[in-house]
């Protein structure tokens, strides 16, 4: 050990010596990070396993009627019945241009009702102060911790009593009371701005309301953007919270409604899959363009939750 | 929501010393701008305030009450104490089939996704070239909405499918997964560690931040891969794990829409689980007292499991700090 510590461990002037943080630009590479014909081996395979069912989502989604009645489906494409694009939108008998104009309605407003609300609370808890306020966000924290499953039944009376059965009301209005986990976002961020500012802004009189408007809103597009695209997200796959409330097919989002194509269809017909898959692809693509776009924003939101977990 | 339990337990710990502090001290009287700031303070709260009474603080205490009666929205309720979790638990068949199978789904897919999340990490982390490309097919699953994944998963598990195919392939007879009884469980399991790359990219990026300084030394010291691995990068990532392991767990036992999509709990009952059985008892048979039991039963197999998991996790997850 000693011995160790006298030589000096990196001789300077050496080529590929030089320390350095970034363990692949350095010119020798450690054993542990030696890529073996194995590894490559194995993530070929494996991610050529995980690719498979996309390549079946598209195969499936460009056979042709008769193809999709026997169910003979081949996972590399042979047919290409790029018109079933449109098929999907006037052949299947649904309303299947509404489901996704409910969609895209449903995750917008929730995701703006998430924005504004969970801005406005999360502000508060950063920056005023009240008494109370420290018992106050215990309690947002525990809330996490309840699981939904125990809240939708009384909801759903409650819902059924204001007569919001069959609208969109019970799946956005709830997000326009934030929820528990953006608060914690939009409260950690804002801690972490420096308050000069909106001090220098209460000096010259602007008022509480002025400076989160003003101030706070614009140096939080960050990690609304995060929130945004959460809640779009969450809101455009949710399955369960419409098949609670909404059961007219002209209300039905996209995820409700392929799983309503696929039911409707009685033991002696089976149900369109080529179009079903048509509309898989309709379901996902924008979660991969949203993706695509955001990625850079979900790491925010990530380093602003501020846990060494999700870094 | 998800993400937060870990976070969500150090922030009630921070906040706890900060309010004794304040406890001993004599409250002092606001000023007139403290009172301004304080309204200020609960105006803008006033969204998530409704919110949690009118949403979760409010429907909770009537749950508790629904899982005390019997009731069916159209007739008043019946006062039956106890009945609905007695009947539950000594009973119901159903519910003991559902719940053995939940915590077979629950305890083999999350290990087993965190097993492979861990292994692909771990080759990710290697010198490979394409790491970017082999990263994105790896978590590209993981953005696939669940009614779609369903949906093309209902093919991939069809009797003479893609995955019997493969294991055609490889001299297996496959079975008819989704309506075989033994088999319907782990096709859902299959279906899961589809998923498993979400794990993935956050183990990768947790296995970056480990100083390249202790692989070098282990080198130096003639360590092999395979040990480099259990004595390094193992220990240096188990949070993560932690991490992923309780909010999968959480996942696991509320699994809803692929059961209702893909089987609807069937054959023989051998894929229902707790959520799928809790709906079933609401929305089909409007058991609305019996379905509140069930989901407080529930409450309780999660948060027990969720203790277990914290308990153990003082015995093999590693915190930098604790060592200084």
């Amino acid at each position: 050990m000693a011995t160790a510590i006298q030589v000096p461990p990196v001789a300077p002037g050496l080529p590929g010596q030089t320390p350095s943080q970034d363990r692949f630009t350095s010119a020798r590479t450690l054993k542990a990070f030696r890529a073996s014909p194995a590894t490559y081996g194995a993530l070929l395979v494996v991610s050529t396993i995980f690719f498979v069912p996309f390549v079946l989502m598209v195969s499936i989604a460009l056979s042709s009627d008769a193809t999709s009645a026997t169910n003979m489906f081949t996972i590399i494409p042979t047919e290409f019945n790029w018109s079933n694009f449109t098929h999907v939108f006037t052949a299947t008998g649904l309303p299947v241009g509404r489901f996704v104009i409910n969609s895209i309605v449903i995750a917008t407003l929730s995701a703006v009702g998430q924005v504004l609300s969970s801005s406005l609370v999360g502000y508060a808890f950063a920056r005023l102060r009240a008494p109370g306020k420290n018992a106050m966000f215990i309690v947002v924290l525990a809330t996490m911790m309840i699981p939904a499953q125990i809240t939708m039944i009384p909801q759903f009376l409650l819902f059924k009593e204001l007569g919001w059965v069959n609208t969109f009301l019970p799946l956005i209005v709830p997000n326009f009371f934030s929820n528990a986990f953006n608060v914690f976002l939009v409260r950690q961020f804002v801690s972490r701005v420096a308050s000069e500012l909106d001090e220098a802004a209460q000096v010259d009189g602007l008022g509480y309301f002025g400076i989160y408007r003003r101030i706070i809103l614009p140096m939080m597009w960050p990690i609304l953007t995060a929130i945004g695209i959460f809640t779009l997200t969450f809101a455009w796959g949710d399955f369960m919270g419409p098949l609670i409330y909404l059961n007219q097919e002209d209300m039905m989002p996209l995820a409700l409604g392929l799983q309503y194509m696929t039911s409707t269809s009685n033991a002696m017909q089976l149900p369109p899959w080529n179009l079903v898959l048509v509309g898989s692809i309709i379901l996902t693509a924008p979660m991969l363009l949203i993706y695509y776009f955001g990625q850079k924003y979900l790491y925010e939101m990530n380093v602003s939750g501020g846990s060494a977990g999700v870094k | 929501m998800t993400q937060v339990l870990g976070e969500a337990v150090g922030a009630v710990r921070a906040e706890v010393p900060r309010r004794t502090r304040g406890r001993g001290t004599p409250r002092r009287k606001l000023t007139k701008r403290g009172r301004s700031e304080a309204r200020f303070f609960w105006l803008f709260i006033s969204p998530w305030l409704i919110g949690f009474v009118g949403f979760l603080l409010g429907p909770m205490i009537a749950s508790i009450y629904l899982s005390l009666t019997e009731w069916d929205s159209f007739t008043p309720a019946k006062f039956v104490g106890l009945d609905n979790y007695v009947h539950a638990l000594t009973q119901d068949p159903i519910f003991w089939k559902a719940l053995t199978n939940t915590f077979y789904y629950a305890l083999v897919s999350v290990p087993l996704g965190l097993a492979v999340g861990v292994w692909l990490a771990n080759l990710l982390n290697k010198k490979v070239r394409g790491r970017k490309l082999f990263r994105t097919m790896i978590y590209l699953p993981t953005l696939v909405p669940l009614v779609a994944t369903a949906m093309v998963f209902k093919m991939v598990l069809a009797p003479s499918g893609p995955l019997n195919d493969l294991l055609g392939v490889l001299g297996i007879n496959g079975p008819d997964w989704l309506l075989d009884p033994t088999w319907v469980k782990p096709a859902l399991i299959v279906l899961s560690a589809w998923g498993a790359g979400g794990a993935t990219v956050l183990l990768l990026s947790a296995m970056n931040s480990i100083p390249r300084e202790f692989y070098e030394a282990a080198e130096i010291d003639g360590a092999g891969p395979i040990r480099q691995f259990w004595s390094i990068t193992f220990p240096q990532i188990t949070p993560i794990i932690f991490f992923n392991l309780i909010m999968g767990l959480i996942g696991a036992f509320q699994i809803f829409s692929q059961v209702y999509i893909l089987t609807s709990g069937g054959p023989d009952n051998a894929s229902m689980t707790m959520v799928p059985l809790l709906f079933r008892e609401a929305f089909s048979f409007y058991h609305f007292g019996y379905a509140s039991a069930i989901a407080w039963l529930l409450f309780v197999v999660i948060t027990g499991f969720t203790a277990i998991a914290f308990r153990t996790s003082r015995k093999w997850v590693f915190y930098e700090t604790k060592v200084r």
